[in-house]
């Protein structure tokens, strides 16, 4: 865990029309093999990070480093060693589990044996084998929430980055999911996990870093984080201290 | 492969939407069989069209007698003989004729008397006669044409003008005789010479096409098949833009964007797939102009000789169409605001492109923006094709024009697409 898988240096984002930056002069460093739980109320700037992150919005100020390389200059290098699970359910609804999910693989330029031997495991892996020739609308949340993940797995990123993940779903696939994360994180991938559900974040994530109104007001180990505030009994207490408890846009 | 991925995955959608199959199949197929049944009477001219006219035979004389006959032998006329003008006058009013000609009482008789006195003054006028003592001035001989309002103009320019023709060649031919009789008056031994005035020149109309193809003219089915089946190639705008802002609603656009490389195979492949589509749809509504047509009584579509020039422009009209529907697709954010503004636009292109009426009868300004509109260099083409049996090199300009239009679509589509991909 020595070196950063993600190395944010000074990352500042204003939309137009707006009179105050989504992020601002933001750091952090994210080491490899790490779950990182990117935390912070709505409209708090995670959203926007995680664009620039994955090279869909270009900073203001500041570098985005990710696996040692500069996205402004091999963004393309990047976005081929990544998997993003965005919180919206990005497939075809009119087609199949495994026609989705070979089409994807397709795009990432994977060979047909390997698509087909990765949607085999990971059809296995979430239980969706057998319904593997079924469209994708007549499937439940969980069973969406599922696939969504694979897609953004078949290519076996280095850095996997989700969005709430668990957004809709039923306990089981909730339990499915993060059972999985931490295999995941045992064979070494990175996951960037952005979340309001902080039970999930507690039990997952080896590290957190907190934002609010587009700084980042606290972050590092779990464990190191809770012990600077013993007052805090669970994580989130420890949020609500840090980012009140105004509500938010 | 990713191009090729990219246009299975379309067609996969494509086939599980039964909407958007009716939409790009069958409704144009029913909408070019339509168009052709509603517009083959307009299109068919006078000379296609057997229209009924009532004649009321006041003079019952020879010059009558030579107009029923005139008009007895003409295709395009079926007189209706009546013999009261009030009764006439009522029908026409009505609208059950669209034309009544009656010819007056004691016609002949005052055509024959003015062509005499006419012979005579000319003769005296040379010394060769007497002026005739009993000379009498007489009225013009009205024969009167009674029109339907509603009747279209060049129907009754082309009633008016046969009516005119007649009388014009009876009269000639009565001053001809009248003439002989003068000349022989007193002169037993001079036979009189039976003179047609038809003979001495004759009209012949005929088409600047090739002998295979004489006779073959603008119809219906000529004009509909390719025009409307140009309007359904545009409205292919309708799926493919439908289908693109659908997957960047539901994100899965949004998923292909992050994958590096994909953007070009995206864009290309939908252009491939629907550009098929495209063309598919050209050979599916040239095949009804060409077999079903015929069945229901309308003429068959005719291709001309030039398979590879209808090829050619059908290809570049399916770019074009296809390239307008990407731009469309990728401009818009919303499927309300591309489809209603796509939909409208093809709408708004096709007439002034002279899908709904051919741009010759158009109004000159319209005519000139007509230039600019991609489905009139189409449609020009495909009459320069079936019609005058043009070559590649004729049809060529607007190839290139429709080829433009695609490539400048495309090319604008992929920086508004871009732009949208990096924030």
């Amino acid at each position: 865990m020595s070196t950063s898988a993600v190395r944010l240096d000074g990352l500042t984002k204003q939309y137009p029309k707006t009179n105050k930056a989504a992020v601002s002069n933001l750091s952090l460093q994210i080491p490899e093999g790490a779950v990182y739980g990117l935390l912070g109320p709505n409209g708090a700037g995670k959203s926007t990070t995680v664009m620039m992150l994955c090279g869909l919005m270009r900073p203001d100020a500041g570098t985005v480093n990710v696996l040692g390389m500069n996205m402004q200059e091999q963004g393309t290098e990047i976005r081929q060693k990544i998997g993003v699970a965005s919180q919206e359910i990005a497939l075809f609804p009119t087609l199949t589990a495994y026609e989705n999910l070979f089409y994807f693989g397709r795009m990432y330029g994977m060979p047909g044996a390997m698509i087909r031997s990765q949607i085999d495991k990971y059809l296995h892996i979430f239980g969706l084998t057998e319904k593997s020739k079924k469209i994708v609308h007549t499937f439940s949340g969980g069973m969406k929430r599922r696939l969504n993940l694979m897609a953004a797995l078949l290519h076996q990123p280095k850095l996997v980055i989700l969005d709430e993940p668990t957004a809709g779903v039923d306990v089981q696939s909730r339990n499915m999911i993060l059972d999985f994360l931490k295999d995941l994180k045992s064979e070494g991938t990175t996951i960037i996990y952005s979340s309001h559900v902080l039970e999930e974040a507690e039990r997952i994530c080896s590290h957190l870093g907190i934002i609010d109104e587009g700084t980042l007001i606290t972050e590092g180990t779990r464990t190191n984080i809770m012990g600077a505030h013993p007052d805090c009994q669970n994580l989130e207490q420890l949020f609500l201290k840090l980012t009140g408890k105004n509500i938010r846009d | 492969m990713k191009t090729l991925a990219t246009i299975y995955k379309e067609f996969l959608l494509l086939i599980r939407d039964p909407g958007g199959l009716a939409l790009i199949f069958i409704m144009p197929l029913a909408l070019v069989i339509v168009m052709a049944l509603v517009q083959d009477a307009p299109f068919r001219d006078y000379q296609e069209v057997k229209l009924d006219v009532l004649f009321v035979d006041q003079d019952a004389d020879s010059l009558s007698a030579k107009v029923k006959q005139a008009f007895d032998s003409s295709p395009n006329v079926n007189l209706v003989v009546k013999t009261d003008t009030a009764e006439v006058k009522k029908l026409i009013q009505a609208g059950a004729f669209k034309a009544a000609i009656v010819i007056p009482a004691n016609s002949s008789e005052t055509l024959r008397e003015k062509t005499k006195q006419l012979i005579i003054e000319v003769f005296s006028n040379f010394g060769l006669a007497e002026a005739s003592k009993d000379s009498v001035d007489m009225n013009a001989i009205g024969i009167k044409i009674l029109f339907d309002p509603a009747i279209k103009s060049n129907y009754k320019q082309t009633l008016t003008g046969g009516v005119q023709k007649i009388i014009a060649g009876i009269q000639a031919q009565w001053i001809l005789d009248e003439l002989q009789n003068q000349l022989s008056e007193g002169r037993a031994d001079v036979k009189k010479t039976k003179v047609s005035l038809t003979d001495i020149i004759q009209v012949k109309e005929q088409y600047a096409s090739e002998k295979k193809y004489q006779g073959l003219m603008l119809n219906s089915v000529q004009h509909n098949v390719p025009a409307w089946t140009m309007f359904a190639m545009f409205f292919i705008l309708y799926p493919l833009a439908g289908n693109f802002i659908k997957e960047r609603e539901e994100g899965s656009l949004l998923r292909l964007r992050l994958i590096s490389g994909s953007q070009f195979p995206v864009i290309s492949g939908k252009f491939a797939f629907y550009f098929m589509i495209c063309l598919l749809q050209f050979v599916l509504m040239i095949a009804v102009g060409i077999y079903i047509m015929p069945l229901l009584g309308l003429s068959k579509l005719v291709l001309g000789s030039n398979i590879a020039g209808i090829l050619l422009i059908a290809c570049s009209v399916a770019m074009a169409a296809t390239g307008y529907g990407v731009l469309i697709a990728v401009y818009f954010r919303t499927p309300q605001q591309a489809l209603s503004f796509g939909s409208v636009s093809v709408v708004i292109l096709s007439a002034i492109g002279g899908v709904w009426v051919p741009v010759y009868v158009m109004p000159e300004i319209l005519q000139t923006i007509s230039r600019f509109s991609p489905m009139s260099w189409g449609l020009e083409s495909f009459n320069d094709l079936f019609l005058r049996q043009a070559s590649i090199q004729t049809i060529l300009p607007n190839v290139l024009r429709l080829t433009g239009f695609s490539l400048v679509t495309l090319f604008i589509s992929v920086i508004i697409h871009k732009s949208r991909t990096i924030l």
